[in-house]
């Protein structure tokens, strides 16, 4: 067990930001924190890292408690936080080199990993410029490069695509697999589905302080009703076949929104086909039918009642 | 670790232009302008000669012993008067066109009792005008004072002749010091407790690095296993080399460039910069620690209690110094840029050491208090919000 969250109670006077809260995260994980902006994740990982004091709860990492001056265990993780901070006075390589020489006293090793960290994330052409002149992608990128330069075999990343260009993020996002893919534990939060589904191995959604669901992105799926949701676009739908629709096997839910039909079907084979075969039957006509499986938005909003960006 | 920290904030703070700005350049600007202001207030302090006339006619002519006074303390170079005889028309001339400052005018050298057997003529009243009065009022009581004692007793005429010979001074000058008093120094010695104390923007960003509260910076810091004292100690350390330095190159601008004198204990003016700007740099650190607001903040208060005590200790006016350490003493004491500026002052001036010593206890005390106070504040293992 890379880390173990124990009934973790966070509050700032009458808010409880993080509300027995408990978690743990495998050995070779991506483990993603999935809430909206206030959900707690930012404050669950600044108590894990022992920044922040909690009203309850225990936590260890590594198997070992975790606390300010734990060195030992310090010294194994790296941490992108959600903000750069990075010194505007010293060069990419020099901020690279100085966050790397707080864990790695070495001189040679730490130049190679320093060099390696800078490769990594796509730096090489601006190792010599201040960040100040670097665009919002690449300081994201060298905000990266400053907490994952000493290979650390935990690394947790606070939002580190907030506000990044598309490609910039694309980028960040295949160098968190390939760090994964070289032995290190990753703990992401962020509140773009998206990026979670595409890169965690394991989710925990969070909402206003608690987990409201975990699980691999299928299992969290499998949680809620909807198994399909299918899309037609029609003019031509009467409240009588409206209703007919309703009624044919598996189907959850209808509404129709001129020129919008959203079905939701429960799980189960052929949905699809049941649905063409009723509007052939019917004689409907549509422009355009499409089928989508459930996000973890959709996943959110029927376990919260809200969309995950609300 | 401790190098490696020490060595990248200095790169840092030398990079830091505004920093460099406010602790380097902004004192040697002002140190010029306060040069360009008191060396005319200097030249101004020094006597020159009055210029006078005296009306050339037969009465002064006649009275030797007030025309021999009056030659007597025009001559030299440390003369009284630049003298000029002329008749009534011109003196009232030079008087017209402010060549002189007045003109004096024997009028009755048979009656010294008469109203006024000496006058002085002059357009306005001044300080050269009550100098020339002065003399002719001092001339007239010594004059009726020999003639009446020559009248009442011509047997002690010898002994009265002997006894304006010898003249005694019954009050004698005590200097504190082989130093001349000069007032326009504590300007300069406030100009530099303020650089001193300017080295607290140093100290204000070195806690704003460190404190995870205050920058996400400094929350990066603190996660990595560094021992939080060996931060604080090796980054204060670089920003006390980079102020010193300042310190010293503007002492050094002030002695061999603008003239200003310390006195001869030079390692004692090094040794209280030194500890001046511990002591700035030290409560810059006590500051940033103790607000939790933003930076913006921060600086308004450094300025704000910086400022008021250079005002208190004199830099903007200079007996406000005095008339602090008379209306309220302790507060001179607990002014720590007023401290400093006595420091050197003690330095210049006294002979004795024991009111420098005094400052630089008490100065000594504030900083190990900011110390202490700082590092108990940032100690703190956890956070309650960042």
């Amino acid at each position: 067990m890379i880390v173990k969250v124990d009934n973790l109670v966070k509050r700032y006077g009458d808010l409880t930001a993080v509300d027995h809260l408990s978690l743990e995260v495998h050995d070779g994980e991506v483990f993603g924190l999935l809430g909206p902006n206030g959900s707690g994740k930012t404050t669950t990982i600044n108590c894990i890292l022992s920044l922040l004091e909690y009203d309850e709860g225990e936590i260890e990492l590594f198997g070992q408690p975790m606390t300010p001056d734990a060195y030992h265990i310090k010294r194994d993780i790296g941490i992108v936080m959600q903000n750069v901070a990075v010194y505007n006075e010293l060069t990419v390589y020099e901020n690279i080199d100085y966050f790397c020489g707080l864990y790695v006293r070495d001189k040679n090793l730490r130049k190679k990993l320093v060099h390696e960290a800078i490769d990594f994330v796509g730096l090489a052409d601006y190792a010599k410029f201040y960040p100040k002149k670097l665009s919002g992608g690449l300081l994201r990128r060298l905000n990266i490069a400053c907490g994952i330069a000493h290979k650390p075999k935990l690394i947790i990343l606070d939002e580190p695509t907030v506000a990044v260009d598309p490609q910039s993020r694309n980028k960040i996002l295949e160098g968190i697999l390939e760090l994964n893919k070289q032995g290190a534990t990753i703990i992401y939060t962020s509140h773009y589905m998206e990026e979670v589904e595409r890169i965690c191995s394991r989710i925990m959604i969070l909402d206003k302080g608690k987990a409201i669901a975990t699980g691999t992105n299928s299992e969290l799926k499998a949680m809620i009703a909807t198994g399909e949701k299918i899309t037609v676009e029609s003019n031509d739908l009467s409240a009588e076949q409206l209703a007919a629709i309703r009624e044919l096997p598996n189907i959850v839910s209808a509404e129709y929104n001129r020129p919008l039909l959203v079905i939701k079907s429960s799980r189960g084979a052929n949905n699809l086909e049941t649905v063409l075969d009723f509007i052939k039957k019917e004689g409907i006509q549509f422009s355009r039918i499409y089928s989508e499986l459930p996000t973890l938005n959709d996943v959110f909003l029927e376990l919260t009642g809200r969309a995950l960006r609300d | 670790m401790f190098v490696h920290i020490f060595r990248y904030r200095l790169r840092c703070l030398l990079r830091d232009k505004e920093t460099f700005f406010w602790t380097l350049l902004f004192p040697l600007l002002l140190a010029v302008f306060f040069h360009l202001a008191f060396s005319n207030l200097s030249k101004a302090e020094v006597f020159k000669p009055i210029n006078i006339a005296v009306v050339d006619d037969a009465n002064y002519q006649n009275h030797h012993s007030f025309k021999r006074a009056l030659e007597e303390v025009s001559q030299g170079d440390d003369r009284l008067f630049n003298l000029a005889t002329a008749s009534r028309g011109r003196c009232d001339q030079l008087l017209d066109n402010n060549s002189i400052d007045g003109y004096i005018l024997v009028e009755n050298i048979e009656n010294i009792n008469a109203e006024k057997p000496i006058r002085l003529v002059v357009k306005r009243s001044g300080f050269n005008q009550n100098i020339i009065k002065s003399f002719i009022d001092s001339y007239l009581q010594t004059e009726s004072a020999v003639k009446t004692i020559i009248q009442v007793n011509p047997t002690k005429q010898q002994q009265l002749l002997n006894s304006l010979d010898e003249r005694k001074q019954y009050l004698t000058e005590v200097s504190a010091s082989r130093a001349e008093p000069d007032n326009i120094l504590n300007y300069f010695y406030t100009l530099i407790a303020m650089a001193c104390f300017y080295g607290s923007f140093l100290g204000m960003r070195e806690i704003t690095d460190i404190q995870a509260d205050i920058s996400a910076l400094a929350a990066r810091v603190n996660t990595a296993p560094v021992h939080k004292l060996k931060a604080f100690l090796s980054s204060m350390s670089a920003s006390l080399l980079i102020h010193l330095t300042e310190m010293l190159l503007l002492l050094i601008f002030l002695r061999f460039v603008l003239q200003v004198d310390f006195g001869s204990r030079t390692g004692l003016v090094l040794l209280t910069t030194i500890i001046g700007s511990l002591a700035g740099v030290s409560f810059g650190a006590f500051i940033s620690a103790l607000v939790k607001k933003s930076e913006g903040v921060k600086i308004a208060v450094l300025l704000g209690v910086i400022m008021t005590g250079c005002f208190l200790a004199g830099m903007m006016y200079q007996n406000m110094k005095y008339i602090v350490s008379q209306k309220a003493p302790l507060l001179s004491y607990l002014n720590p840029v007023n401290l400093l500026t006595d420091a050197f002052y003690c330095l210049y001036y006294y002979d004795s050491l024991s009111r420098y010593a005094l400052n630089m206890g008490i100065l000594c005390i504030f900083t190990i208090f900011f110390c202490l106070a700082t590092y108990s504040i940032i100690r703190r293992r956890r956070y309650a919000s960042l």
